[in-house]
C-alpha cells in the first residue's frame, strides 16, 4: 500500500486545481484519471467562462493556441428562437452590455476549448507542482476500517491510502456512492446531454460566424439546444432531466439538426459531423451531502454546476482549489471529521458559486420551465415575444393599428403567460431583490393591477374607422 | 435525413463487462429502453436485456443505470485505458 497526505479521484479541471493546490502546500498527493489521459473521457463542459481568467489570473494567462489550438473566444451569442412548425421565427444576436463590469467579459463571453486540450494542460499544473497522475486508473473503491474512509482501491487490486480523499470523479461518482454520500442523483438533479460534434474549416467560421461563439436554438418541439464553436468544429447538443425523455433524445437533437435553417449553416459552414458523445450533467438547485467523515466532493461529483446554466469547469476549479485548501489545514490537525469538513461548505459558499446558489432554487426553477419545456412554455413563448419583436416591423397595416393588433394578440397569451410569471417570475425577482424591494414592486400587487392594465388596452379601436385583421 | 452513427466514436477494446442487469430486480418500467441514445436495450418476451455487443457501441453515458428506479441496472466505468475515447468532447 502506498501512502499520502491526499488522494484525489480524477483529473478533470477540479481534481488538478486540487492537486495542483494541495501539492503547492507541500502535501503529497497523488491524483487518478480513468482514461489515458485527461480529457479522454468528458465531452461538454467546453466553455471556459470569464470568471476563470479573473479568479485564476496566473493560470489562464498561460492558455495560448499553441498549447490549446481549439480554443476560440467571441463576444456574439445568439438566440434563436423556433415554433412549433420548426420554423426559425426570429433571432437575437447578443454582445456583453454597458454593464459588463470587467476583461476579459467585456471582450468575450466564453472561450470554448475541446476538452482533450484543456484537461491535460491544467492537469500538467499539478503534476509540475509535485503531484502525482495516475491515468488509466479506475478507482473502484474506497477503503474502510471501523466505518472510517482510510484511502481508495484501484481495478487491480492497489492499495493507497491517505487520511482525506476527494472525490472529483464526476456525474456517477464512485466516492460519493462508497461513502455514503449519493448512491444515485435523484431523477430532477442530473440531465442527458446527447451532443454532435461536426468539423468545419476555420475560415468559414472565422467569415460566417464571425464573432460569434454561442448559439442557444430555444426550439417548441425540442428542448433548447447549444452550439458551441471552436478553431475548427462545433457542438450541438441539447439536454433535459431523466424523467423528461419520452423517446430517444437523439429524435430531439435531430429535430434541431433538420431544421431547414440549420440545414443551410452546415451547407455553407461545410461542416460534417466527426463525433457523436452523450453525457450526464448534473443539475441541482443547490449542492447538497458535498463531504463526510474523511470525504469532499468537488465539481459535478459535489453537484456544482450552475443551477441556471450548467457551468461546470470554474465552479469545479473553485471548489477544487477550496477542498485542498481544507485539506492542508484539517491533515495537520489529524480531524478530518465531518464537523471539521464543514468549512469546505462555509469557503464555497463565500465565492461566486456560493453566491449563484443562493438563488439556485429560483433560477433552475425558472430555466426548468422555460427552455426545458418546450411544449408547455416555448410553444407559446416563441410567438409572444416574436409578436412583440417581429409584429412591429411590418407594413401590413397603419402602424397604429398593427400596434393594436400586435398588444391584442399579445394579450391573448396571458393565460399562459400569467400562471408562468406568478410562478417562476416574481419568485426569481423577489429574491434578486430581496429587502430591496419596496413596495411598488410587491409582486402581488402587479400581478392585481396587471390585468386591469391589459383590460384598459382596447381589442378594437373604437369608431375612427381603420380596418382589423 | 439522420446522420449516420457509425464511424462517430472511437473506442480500446478491452473493457470488460461493465454493464449488467438483475432481471429479478427490473421492475420492466423500460425507462432505459427510452433514454440510451444508442438503443442497446431490447425487451423480449417481457424480459430486459442489453445487447451483446454493447461494448462496440455504448457512449459511456451511465443514463440507463441513473434511470433504473428499481435499482436492476449494475454499471461501473470500463477498465482504466480501455473504452470510449472522446476527442472532440
Amino acid at each position: 500500500m502506498k501512502d499520502y497526505d491526499l488522494i484525489i479521484v480524477g483529473a478533470g479541471p477540479g481534481g488538478s486545481m486540487a492537486a495542483k493546490t494541495a501539492a503547492e502546500k507541500g502535501l503529497k498527493v497523488i491524483f487518478f484519471e480513468r482514461g489515458r489521459k485527461p480529457g479522454e473521457k468528458n465531452s461538454s463542459g467546453c466553455g471556459l467562462g470569464p470568471r476563470m481568467f479573473r479568479d485564476f489570473p496566473e493560470l489562464m494567462k498561460n492558455l495560448t493556441p499553441d498549447k490549446c489550438p481549439s480554443m476560440r473566444a467571441g463576444a456574439a451569442s445568439r438566440n434563436y428562437f423556433i415554433n412549433k412548425d420548426d420554423i426559425v421565427a426570429g433571432y437575437i444576436m447578443a454582445r456583453p452590455t454597458e454593464s459588463v463590469s470587467y476583461e476579459p467579459a467585456k471582450s468575450w463571453i466564453t472561450m470554448n476549448v475541446y476538452r482533450s486540450e484543456f484537461d491535460p494542460w491544467i492537469a500538467k499544473f499539478a503534476t509540475d507542482a509535485g503531484a502525482e497522475l495516475k491515468t488509466s486508473t479506475l478507482i473502484v473503491d474506497l477503503l474502510k476500517e471501523d466505518g472510517r474512509v482510510y484511502g481508495v482501491i484501484d481495478e487491480k487490486g492497489e492499495k493507497y491510502s491517505a487520511p482525506l480523499v476527494i472525490g472529483a470523479d464526476g456525474v456517477i461518482s464512485v466516492v460519493a456512492q462508497k461513502s455514503g454520500l449519493r448512491n444515485k442523483w435523484v431523477q430532477n438533479q442530473v440531465t442527458l446531454v446527447p451532443q454532435y460534434d461536426f468539423q468545419a474549416p476555420p475560415e468559414k467560421i472565422d467569415d460566417i460566424m464571425g464573432d460569434e461563439t454561442l448559439g442557444i436554438w430555444w426550439g417548441s418541439t425540442f428542448p433548447s439546444s447549444y452550439q458551441v464553436f471552436f478553431n475548427d468544429g462545433f457542438h450541438q447538443g441539447l439536454g433535459n432531466w431523466m424523467n423528461w425523455w419520452d423517446r430517444n433524445p437523439l429524435y430531439y437533437l435531430n429535430r434541431v439538426i433538420n431544421l431547414k435553417y440549420y440545414q443551410r449553416l452546415l451547407k455553407i459552414l461545410d461542416a460534417k459531423p466527426r463525433e457523436l458523445q452523450a453525457h450526464l450533467l448534473p443539475w441541482l438547485d443547490y449542492p447538497n451531502n458535498t463531504h463526510t467523515d474523511g470525504v469532499i466532493l468537488i465539481g459535478d461529483a459535489g453537484g456544482f454546476p450552475c443551477p441556471l446554466e450548467a457551468e461546470g469547469i470554474y465552479p469545479a476549479m473553485v471548489t477544487g482549489k477550496i477542498a485542498a485548501e481544507v485539506a492542508s489545514e484539517v491533515i495537520s490537525s489529524e480531524d478530518v471529521s465531518k464537523s471539521t469538513l464543514k468549512k469546505f461548505d462555509e469557503k464555497w459558499q463565500q465565492t461566486s458559486i456560493g453566491k449563484e446558489f443562493e438563488a439556485g432554487f429560483e433560477l433552475y426553477n425558472i430555466w426548468k420551465a422555460l427552455p426545458f419545456s418546450p411544449k408547455e412554455t416555448m410553444s407559446w413563448f416563441v410567438p409572444m415575444i416574436m409578436e412583440i419583436i417581429g409584429g412591429i416591423f411590418d407594413w401590413s397595416q397603419p402602424h397604429a393599428l398593427r400596434v393594436r393588433q400586435i398588444i391584442s394578440h399579445v394579450k391573448s397569451y396571458m393565460p399562459k403567460a400569467t400562471p408562468f410569471i406568478m410562478a417562476y417570475v416574481f419568485p426569481l425577482l423577489t429574491k434578486v431583490f430581496e429587502d430591496d424591494l419596496d413596495k411598488l414592486m410587491d409582486p402581488k400587487k402587479i400581478m392585481k393591477v396587471l390585468p386591469k392594465l391589459l383590460d384598459m388596452l382596447p381589442q378594437k379601436k373604437k369608431k375612427k374607422g381603420g380596418e382589423q385583421k | 435525413m439522420n446522420i449516420e452513427l457509425d464511424g462517430l466514436t472511437k473506442r480500446i477494446t478491452d473493457t470488460g463487462n461493465f454493464i449488467s442487469i438483475d432481471n429479478n430486480k427490473c421492475n420492466n418500467c423500460g425507462r432505459c429502453l427510452v433514454i440510451c441514445v444508442m438503443n442497446l436495450w431490447r425487451k423480449k418476451e417481457g424480459k430486459i436485456y442489453i445487447v451483446d455487443n454493447y461494448q462496440s457501441k455504448c457512449l459511456e453515458c451511465a443514463a440507463c443505470y441513473q434511470v433504473c428506479d428499481a435499482g436492476a441496472i449494475n454499471f461501473q466505468y470500463p477498465k482504466g485505458g480501455t473504452g470510449i475515447v472522446i476527442e472532440k468532447g
